[in-house]
């Protein structure tokens, strides 16, 4: 008697030429751009959103061409920070086309048109049962972002990843092997224990991890212009065995910033805005090394 | 999945796939040895398992599925693609404009009709045109 492997299709859906015709046409939408970037982190609200806005603002402002795949479908943020909330993608002549910030990034984010107090909601036969086929319907969703949007040639496409390291995983298969990596943290021990998990968790895969952002590392004082501390300090604590590309200072005007969806390139020059332009600069030559 | 016909030791192949009842779609499979026909019939946990996966299930194009193929239904119910062309607060598309829209994958279309609709709205617009389109395009940067 025949076996699985002895039949060729599955009688007629061919399920499975499906799915791989769907990665197909996510690698030929997304053959222009020359480097994938996904900001992680697997602890949540340690400012991913915000560092993933501001080095693609920061990568424009040096002439690159960049934008941002809101992958948090559940906490879409990109829109407003851009200043795109009410923007939707419009059909063009090679697909959709996106959006753009001030600052000239291209955005795909559903926060763009879903209400702020919306929760995502996906349509089911099967109530219920959610937690069963959720990230499935995600992943599918996104892959239908992909594969529909017209996004030229760019310099990077950054992708905003949502919280949680078995996320984080997820993306990084999702993504394959040639999306790089770049995590945020805070200075809390517990905060650097999840990044350090999901840094344990990558360590299987190809994907390059170009390092790991501190955010939050102090609050910038504008009074006194000083960075003052706002954690405790750590002695001894856990080791993030990458590269860290730059710490960021809390500053009351980058959130402002971040909330109104202002040009990231017109805000004050502080000593957070100058370390995100830092960091920019840095992913650049991890880039470049990429080839 | 695949399905066997023991006897013929022939694989089978898929000859109906019926609309979905209540989340559960039928589907027969024939031998296309001995004729011998079967239906698979899932229960509304493996229809949504495979739905989710975003493909369609049958021989000939989409089968419709109890949960709009658009993954994002849930969340723009009030601007399916059977709502009417007037849309609740009056705004009015022209065959064009909505021929333009139709370029947009079908995922993408609902929430992009949404938008212009409320951006037309917003600018004191009663009828989206191809100008209304152009106008929202440049307003989104595009």
């Amino acid at each position: 008697m025949k076996s699985y492997h002895d039949i060729v299709g599955d009688g007629g859906s061919n399920i499975l030429e499906q799915v791989a015709d769907q990665k197909e046409r996510i690698a030929r939408a997304l053959s222009g751009v020359r480097h994938r970037v996904a900001v992680g982190s697997g602890k949540g609200g340690v400012g991913k959103s915000t560092v993933t806005r501001a080095l693609a603002g920061a990568l424009a402002g040096r002439g690159l061409s960049v934008a941002i795949a809101d992958a948090d479908f559940n906490g879409p943020t990109q829109a407003q920070m851009t200043g795109l909330l009410g923007a939707v993608p419009l059909p063009g002549p090679n697909g959709i086309d996106l959006p753009r910030s001030r600052d000239g990034v291209g955005v795909f984010s559903v926060g763009g048109f879903l209400g702020e107090a919306e929760p995502l909601d996906f349509a089911s036969v099967s109530r219920g049962d959610s937690h069963t086929w959720r990230a499935t319907r995600e992943f599918a969703a996104l892959g239908e972002v992909l594969a529909s949007v017209a996004w030229g040639p760019l310099d990077v496409l950054f992708f905003d990843l949502p919280p949680g390291t078995e996320r984080t995983i997820q993306y990084a298969e999702f993504l394959g092997d040639g999306a790089a990596f770049v995590l945020v943290t805070i200075p809390s021990e517990i905060s650097r224990g999840v990044v350090a998990r999901s840094v344990a968790a990558l360590a299987p895969r190809r994907n390059p991890v170009l390092g790991y952002v501190e955010n939050m590392s102090g609050y910038y004082c504008a009074d006194c212009d000083r960075v003052k501390p706002l954690f405790p300090e750590v002695r001894d604590g856990v080791a993030l065995d990458l590269p860290c590309l730059g710490r960021v200072p809390f500053d009351p005007g980058l959130a402002f910033a971040c909330d109104r969806g202002l040009d990231f390139n017109d805000l004050p020059d502080t000593s957070a805005t100058r370390a995100l332009s830092a960091i920019a600069g840095r992913l650049v030559e991890s880039l470049e090394t990429l080839g | 999945m695949k399905f066997l016909c023991v006897p013929c030791d022939q694989p089978m192949k898929i000859a109906t796939v019926t609309p979905p009842d209540r989340g559960s779609i039928s589907v027969t499979y024939s031998c296309p040895a001995c004729g011998y026909e079967m239906a698979m019939l899932t229960n509304p946990f493996e229809t949504q398992l495979v739905s989710s996966l975003g493909v369609r299930v049958g021989p000939e194009g989409p089968v419709e599925s109890d949960a709009p193929r658009c993954p994002f239904s849930g969340m723009v119910s009030a601007a399916r693609e059977d709502a009417p062309v007037e849309a609740p607060a009056g705004v009015r598309w022209t065959p064009e404009a909505a021929a333009r829209m139709q370029g947009i994958p079908e995922f993408v279309r609902p929430m992009a009709k949404s938008g212009v609709e409320k951006f037309a709205r917003e600018s004191g617009h009663e009828e989206i045109t191809l100008a209304v389109l152009d106008e929202a395009r440049a307003r989104f940067g595009m």
